[in-house]
């Protein structure tokens, strides 16, 4: 089979973004740099979005990658993301039964239901709710939390099985990692949304980008104006079918001679197998006689022609649009009454635990931005980092948050601004991370050991890093904790440490709004004793 | 063929039956904690403890060494050795909340040029410990010595250990290089200590155990001296450079350590400590848990019954 240049280039991007991105998620040890996903997760399409919202540097690269779906059509679904490529390597296993290979013929497009989950996605962007809807559909975030929360504890237990063999082999450089499994409703979202993908694409090649996936839909509508688009050359065509059984996206209309734009995901699969040079890019902005744009053109590229139908149609968007907007306004407000008055402490029930990086500014702007990608939690040295389920609310639904029954945030560590891709959580130099305050802890007397057994623990001064615990002389020689709120950073490292149960003796509530912690600076300590001779 | 975990096996099982009579007599009450319990009466040899002071890291060990009988009066050749360093917190040398990588470095080379068959060193961090491992220093010094630097946070290297002999510590998870190695060496660094008011010897021994949270909830004194009738370190050496005198055990910055250029070397894990606490200013009775091994007799914190050999260099 000749091999073509176009689609060698295509697996060979394909292979690089997927193997990166790979590894950025489930780097259990912290062997990537942070800039591996940080790079990598810059290229994809919805964090770009993001960062056009929020005016961040992604910007630049959303606007090239809108560039080049003009240019030459849906390059980003089969070589730079992630969840397509999984798609595509799923479809090659299912392949490699031979009994069972499976010839996907031309399929009409679901194009209502590609555009409402496009347009409802748009709404949703509209009425304030864009950080739900987008950590919901958007393919790379997904991408990330299936190998985040799926295959990286598996990949860890697996490597821990096999520490025993190579350290007994003098493989010293392997060792045991505490499997970073998140609980059952993290685990479950995933799971189901990756059976979901698994079935389709085995079943129906790239169905699932082409009907459910808004970046897809998206980027379709852009690529039916695209100034080169894949077409067939009817002179050069023997309709020996060879194209369309190599097409994933089902969307080679051999008959008409015609291919729709708006699905055609740019494999290159079909260029490859021509033998006849019959199928390749066209340049389509020449401009056309009125006579050349014949019937089955048309029919093809049925979105793009003008028709009452379809005006009514995209009417009829609007207008949901619109109302769905309201209606998630409304929704928002109903479950966050307070957020417009409310700079302070979130404090109510569950909400207190709801504990957004440092960097992220306040729990509003992180709801806003991060599209739950999860690439932070894969990166978090600690774990502290956790799928939230509804602690944030609903639509915080799998965004990280701060577990201190999991870890404590590492006061010398900055990682988790450093991967994000969407501004979420932004970059702190470390001096600024170490006095801002997202959270702030509360001290408990009367459930502390030392005043309850009467026995000395202070765990909780011992682990904090601002010494806004420290201790004071209290009965019978004892030390108690004595806590200094302007000096706490809400990191967690307390709560972490205090052994209290089942509710520990000190808790930090979060911050609805980051503030700045007061940096104590003390002189030079002095020795204890004089220290000229041995004091014993 | 004898183990060297059956020898372990039987020595305790000795030493249990011989102080079941002694622990018996003192401790039928409950009286083993309060401040009225006399000091036991000095029996057999005096232990040494060597004192050194203004000298370099590697200088006052080998002075410190040298006054015990050499490295090979502990490490014979063949043996396995396990180092125990603090390596608790996630932060650089000069900050003093580690042992300072450079005496970790050095007592592997002596143990490796004794004989011993291979060096350990881990703790149990406080801090994630692939970043403590890697900023303490001590993982890149200890391996560049020869080392075996070993995962402190792999739960299946420690094994649950009865400690027959504790008063309310009665069992824990031991990580099995202290359990299997042949000579057991503590190195900890000496700090202030907002709950204990200090740490030395005895209470690095809380990075050799996986549960020592409950410690917090059953009595942290009381749980540090069981330990020690479990498996006291042949060797204990004090890292008292420049000891963090405040906002221990963690520190904040630099400014909380004191230049001292100190160093203290003893087989009695008790009067080491108690040397150590005289240094921070402290009475070794204002201690409780150096108060408790006391009178439990697991060494002596009365330093006028002990052989204290002082050296000043320079």
């Amino acid at each position: 089979m000749p091999r073509n240049p176009l689609k060698l280039t295509r697996v060979a991007v394909a292979v690089i973004f997927f193997t990166g991105l790979t590894i950025a998620f489930v780097d259990f040890r912290q062997f990537a740099p942070a800039r591996l996903g940080h790079v990598l997760a810059h290229t994809q399409f919805v964090p770009g979005l993001v960062n056009l919202m929020t005016g961040a540097v992604g910007t630049l690269v959303f606007v090239v990658g809108v560039i080049v779906a003009l240019a030459i059509g849906r390059i980003y679904c089969s070589a730079i993301c992630p969840l397509g490529i999984l798609q595509d390597i799923i479809t090659r296993i299912r392949n490699a039964f031979p009994a069972k290979k499976k010839f996907l013929p031309f399929a009409k497009p679901h194009t209502a239901l590609r555009q409402v989950f496009l347009w409802g996605t748009v709404a949703a962007i509209v009425a304030g709710w864009g950080g739900f809807a987008l950590a919901l559909l958007d393919p790379y975030s997904n991408f990330g939390r299936i190998v985040s929360t799926l295959a990286r504890p598996v990949l860890t237990t697996a490597n821990n099985s096999v520490v025993g063999l190579a350290n007994a082999a003098g493989i010293q450089n392997l060792y045991r990692v505490t499997p970073p499994w998140a609980g059952v409703g993290a685990l479950l979202l995933p799971a189901i949304f990756l059976t979901v993908v698994a079935v389709m694409s085995a079943l129906r090649g790239r169905l699932y980008c082409n009907t459910v996936c808004p970046v897809g839909t998206a980027l379709g509508l852009i690529s039916r104006f695209a100034a080169f688009r894949i077409a067939i050359d009817k002179a050069a065509c023997t309709k020996c079918g060879d194209c369309l059984r190599n097409c994933k996206a089902q969307c080679i209309d051999l008959r008409a001679g015609t291919i729709d734009a708006s699905r055609c995901v740019a494999c290159y699969n079909c260029v490859g197998v021509c033998e006849h040079h019959g199928i390749g890019y066209r340049f389509h902005w020449k401009k056309q006689p009125a006579s050349a744009k014949s019937a089955p053109a048309a029919a093809a590229t049925n979105l793009t022609t003008t028709n009452p139908q379809r005006r009514a149609f995209l009417a009829s968007i609007a207008g949901g649009v619109a109302a769905s907007s309201v209606v998630l306004n409304r929704a928002r407000a109903a479950i966050s009454p307070d957020k417009a008055d409310t700079p302070a402490l979130v404090r109510s029930g569950e909400a207190s635990r709801a504990i957004c990086p440092p960097g992220s500014k306040s729990v509003d702007q992180f709801l806003d931005r991060c599209t739950s990608c999860h690439l932070c939690i894969s990166a978090c040295p600690t774990h502290v980092l956790q799928p939230a389920l509804f602690e944030y609310g609903l639509e915080g639904l799998l965004k990280p948050r701060l577990d201190y029954r999991s870890a404590y945030c590492l006061f010398e560590c900055t990682r988790c601004g450093e991967v994000c891709p969407d501004n979420a959580i932004g970059v702190l130099d470390l001096a600024a991370k170490q006095i801002t305050q997202i959270g702030v802890a509360d001290f408990h007397q009367s459930r502390c050991i030392v005043e309850v057994n009467g026995t000395d623990c202070a765990a909780c001064s011992e682990h904090c890093p601002t010494k806004a615990i420290t201790t004071k002389p209290f009965r019978d020689n004892l030390r108690l904790p004595s806590l200094d709120q302007s000096l706490c950073v809400g990191c967690g490292a307390c709560e972490y440490a205090c052994p209290v149960k089942p509710t520990k003796a000190i808790l930090v509530t979060g911050r609805s709004v980051h503030a700045q912690a007061v940096k104590l600076v003390e002189k030079k300590a002095t020795a204890p004793a004089a220290t000229n001779d041995f004091p014993f | 063929m004898k183990t060297r975990r059956d020898f372990v096996r039987t020595s305790l099982a000795l030493g249990a039956t011989l102080s079941i009579a002694d622990v018996g007599g003192l401790f039928a009450a409950d009286a083993p904690t309060t401040a009225a319990s006399p000091s036991p009466e000095p029996t057999g040899p005096k232990p040494v403890l060597v004192a050194v002071r203004d000298g370099d890291r590697v200088a006052m060990l080998d002075k410190a060494l040298a006054e015990l009988g050499g490295i090979q009066a502990f490490v014979k050749p063949g043996q396995t050795v396990v180092i125990k360093p603090n390596i608790g917190w996630n932060s650089a040398p000069e900050r003093g909340a580690n042992t300072h990588p450079t005496i970790v470095a050095h007592l592997t080379t002596l143990c490796l040029s004794a004989g011993a068959k291979s060096v350990s060193v881990f703790d149990n961090t406080c801090d994630q410990w692939q970043e403590t491992y890697a900023n303490s220093g001590i993982e890149k010094a200890a391996k560049d010595a020869g080392a075996t630097v070993v995962n402190g946070k792999d739960e299946s290297l420690y094994r649950e250990t009865a400690i027959p002999n504790g008063i309310k510590l009665k069992s824990a998870k031991i990580h099995s290089l202290v359990l299997d190695s042949d000579v057991f060496i503590n190195v900890p660094v000496l700090k202030h200590h907002h709950a204990t008011q200090m740490t030395a010897s005895m209470k690095n021994l809380m990075g050799i155990v996986w549960d020592r949270g409950t410690w917090h909830r059953t009595d942290l004194h009381q749980c540090i001296a069981d330990l020690l009738t479990l498996r006291k370190p042949a060797l204990n050496i004090i890292d008292a450079y420049h000891p963090m005198v405040r906002n221990g055990p963690r520190g904040k910055t630099v400014d909380d350590v004191v230049e001292m250029r100190w160093l203290l070397a003893s087989p009695d894990i008790v009067a080491i400590d108690a040397a150590a606490a005289k240094l921070l200013n402290h009475q070794p009775s204002e201690i409780t848990h150096i108060k408790i091994a006391h009178e439990m007799k697991l060494g002596r914190m009365d330093l006028e019954n002990v052989d204290v050999r002082r050296h000043k260099l320079t």
